[in-house]
């Protein structure tokens, strides 16, 4: 049976209209990234205001060597003291532990290390913190690291030629490479940084859509359970067919949540383009998923919501209406639960599969293509569009005779032996 | 031909039988009384002749034939559970609906503010429909269901919840539409609006048909052969069976053969001054309250 295009517009823009209008919709469109970039923005800058505040603070730390080991050659007489500056931070060395234990705790020194006198056996140094030095603190963990070069400097003086002396305090300094689809060396980046884009992009792009496709979906849900409510379903029917009204919601909250989607995203766009201006094209920014996400998403976001619109009309009131479709919801989620699975081996069994079901395929062809772009054949990523399309066909169809037994058996929720005959 | 017509129709929920092989018609250009208790099948009946439900048995045929979209257009459906988007706003609804109904977008927009206009409305037409009385968003119902000058219209209890104004002004509507040619399905417990507008009435009883045909024959059918005679003679001390009615009035039962003409001018002939006589019709509530009651 034709749809009359005509009858569909005028039902999709009813309902676009009448939800971009809500403030519950514009505050979640426009007023969330504002919100978030607020908070963010917001905390980043009382974290930096406080980080520079204790940077100023007092970064002396005492040193009393006990054992006699220090090469105090490092150490600089400056206002009466003898200081070595390492890093930013100011050690000051001590005869003895009393005068550095009295200066600690008169707040000059943020805490004294004492190489106890049998470090040569023992290799014990006792670390005294103030009691303002938070137990866990930074700044004990930057000192650590340089008291240690120190001390192997101290002990190896003399001993070894000087080369030697520098390898064993700095023994590597690693410098990585990876291979590019051609094969040739490509310019070598930082391995933390390097996880760090490879995970959170496909991470964010996967819950951006995975949101957006609620959020749509919550709107159908909604409009489902209002119709139902309102007892308007039929006048509705009595004007219009079932796949007509369905069609015409799917694709005017659609069109809502495509232009939440377009919004957010837009946010992620600007952050990629500082991105991979800041870092020069080091890390790869994946445009190809990026840009394939909007057609993935109206594809996830026709299939499901039709499915989702077809059991909503099934509950008797919204709460079940919820639940009916909470199935769906959990189905879409599977990709982002297998996660790290797919960060590892994108283009692997797993993923592969996953691109072939029209549940999962829109966000496992987006992480798997901001992970390994070149890796993903162009043919998968039809195939799994041609998949999408003809699954909508049919959950259009099924959905739409669901949909009109749902709507017309108000009060209870029909049994599965009458849902098969009208569905027929 | 009937512009609405069912053959043999049934219609089963699980176990219960909703409508039992009904067979009717309605003529083009009538107003046609559709009656029953509650549950009795007219909703499921209703939907059915829309083509909302499919019958399990039996044939239902609207301008001649079975139910298409197009033939869809062409008729329009106030259900009596009756359903709005609460929050839109008056004339946003009414040009939706007219939409639904196949008109273009200027014919949408000149029937709302025609049909609002028609009803009283057009003071609210930025207004959303949560802000309405209940009786003024009725009004935004019928308009919408009107607004296409629909062939076939379907009402169901169009005045529940109507002051006697807003009463009046739907049976204008009704008779006009009748004036136009065009048909009206009323479904409503009101049985004197029944008897003021409907030319034919069927009565649905646990889904059976139990009533049909033309009002009058239908109300004469169930009549008693009774007549009141309004007179300042006692009938009694001149030998009548006749029993005090109302103040000066007489309520008389006919004999099998007696016609109410035919008393009329014996009484005459008797020198009795007649002031008003009726034929004593059986009133729609009596017929209802009858044929219910003979079926439980």
């Amino acid at each position: 049976m034709r749809m009359r295009l005509k009858r569909v517009s005028a039902v999709a823009r009813f309902e676009f209209l009448a939800v971009v209008k809500r403030w519950s919709y514009l505050i979640a469109t426009f007023g969330l990234p504002l919100f978030l970039a607020l908070v963010s923005g917001t905390v980043l800058g009382v974290q930096t205001y406080f980080l520079s505040q204790r940077a100023v603070e007092s970064s002396a730390f005492g040193l009393v060597d006990e054992a006699s080991v220090v090469d105090q050659s490092v150490f600089e007489s400056r206002d009466g003291a003898r200081i070595w500056t390492a890093d930013g931070n100011d050690i000051i060395f001590f005869d003895d532990a009393e005068t550095a234990a009295k200066q600690l705790e008169e707040g000059v020194l943020r805490s004294v290390y004492v190489i106890q006198s049998d470090y040569l056996e023992t290799g014990e140094v006792r670390a005294i913190q103030s009691d303002k030095t938070p137990l866990l603190s930074m700044r004990g963990t930057v000192i650590e690291p340089i008291l240690r070069s120190l001390l192997r400097k101290s002990l190896l003086g003399g001993e070894v030629e000087k080369a030697v002396e520098e390898r064993v305090i700095n023994p590597a300094r690693f410098v990585r490479s990876r291979l590019g689809p051609g094969g040739a060396e490509v310019a070598s980046v930082d391995e933390a940084l390097e996880l760090l884009m490879r995970t959170t992009i496909p991470l964010f792009l996967g819950i951006l859509l995975l949101t957006a496709l609620l959020s749509a979906s919550g709107y159908l849900v909604q409009t489902v359970t209002t119709d139902k409510e309102s007892k308007i379903v039929e006048v509705l029917l009595s004007s219009v067919t079932p796949e007509e009204i369905l069609a015409g919601k799917l694709f005017g909250l659609g069109a809502a949540g495509l232009l939440q989607f377009g919004v957010w995203s837009s946010m992620v766009v600007v952050v990629a383009l500082a991105a991979s201006a800041a870092l020069a094209a080091v890390v790869a920014v994946p445009w190809a998923a990026l840009v394939i996400s909007p057609v993935l998403f109206v594809l996830g976001y026709l299939f499901l919501g039709s499915l989702m619109l077809a059991t909503a009309a099934l509950g008797a009131n919204a709460a079940e209406s919820q639940k009916l479709t909470m199935g769906w919801a959990m189905l879409a989620i599977l990709p982002l639960m297998v996660l790290v699975v797919l960060l590892e081996d994108p283009n692997g069994t797993l993923g592969q599969t996953m691109t072939w079901i029209p549940f999962t395929s829109p966000l496992t062809v987006i992480i798997r293509l901001s992970v390994d772009a070149p890796g993903v054949a162009w043919w998968e990523v039809a195939g799994s569009i041609a998949v999408l399309v003809i699954s909508i066909g049919l959950a259009i169809r099924v959905g739409a005779r669901l949909f009109r037994v749902g709507f017309l058996l108000t009060g209870s929720r029909p049994s599965l032996k009458e849902l098969w005959r009208q569905a027929r | 031909m009937g512009i609405l017509a069912y053959r043999g129709v049934t219609k089963r929920f699980g176990q219960h039988t909703a409508l039992d092989q009904v067979s009717l018609e309605v003529e083009p250009g009538e107003v046609f009384g559709l009656l029953g208790p509650n549950g009795a099948g007219k909703t499921t009946l209703i939907r059915i002749g829309l083509d909302i439900l499919r019958a399990d048995e039996g044939e239902v045929l609207i301008f001649g034939e079975p139910p298409r979209r197009e033939s869809l257009d062409r008729a329009a459906y106030l259900p009596e559970e009756r359903g709005v988007y609460r929050r839109a706003k008056v004339r946003e609804l009414l040009e939706y609906l007219g939409k639904l109904k196949g008109m273009a977008r200027p014919a949408a927009r000149e029937a709302t503010d025609r049909w609002l206009e028609r009803v009283g409305l057009a003071r609210v037409a930025h207004q959303r429909v949560e802000s309405l009385s209940k009786g003024m968003t009725q009004k935004v119902q019928i308009a919408a269901c009107l607004m296409s000058e629909p062939e076939l219209c379907v009402l169901d209890e169009p005045f529940s919840g109507l002051d006697p104004v807003n009463v009046a002004l739907i049976t204008d509507l009704i008779d006009e539409r009748r004036a136009q040619g065009r048909t009206t399905v009323l479904s409503t417990h009101m049985m004197h609006q029944v008897e003021a507008l409907c030319d034919r009435v069927a009565m649905v009883h646990q889904g059976r048909l139990v009533v049909y045909g033309k009002l009058d024959d239908v109300r004469r059918r169930y009549s008693l052969n009774e007549v009141i005679v309004w007179t300042g003679v006692d009938l009694v001390a001149l030998g009548m069976q006749a029993q005090p009615y109302k103040a000066g009035s007489w309520r008389i039962a006919l004999g099998p053969n007696d016609t109410a003409s035919g008393y009329l001018e014996g009484l005459i002939r008797n020198g009795v001054t007649v002031d008003r006589y009726e034929p004593l019709v059986a009133r729609m509530d009596d017929i209802f309250v009858r044929v219910v009651s003979e079926e439980l």
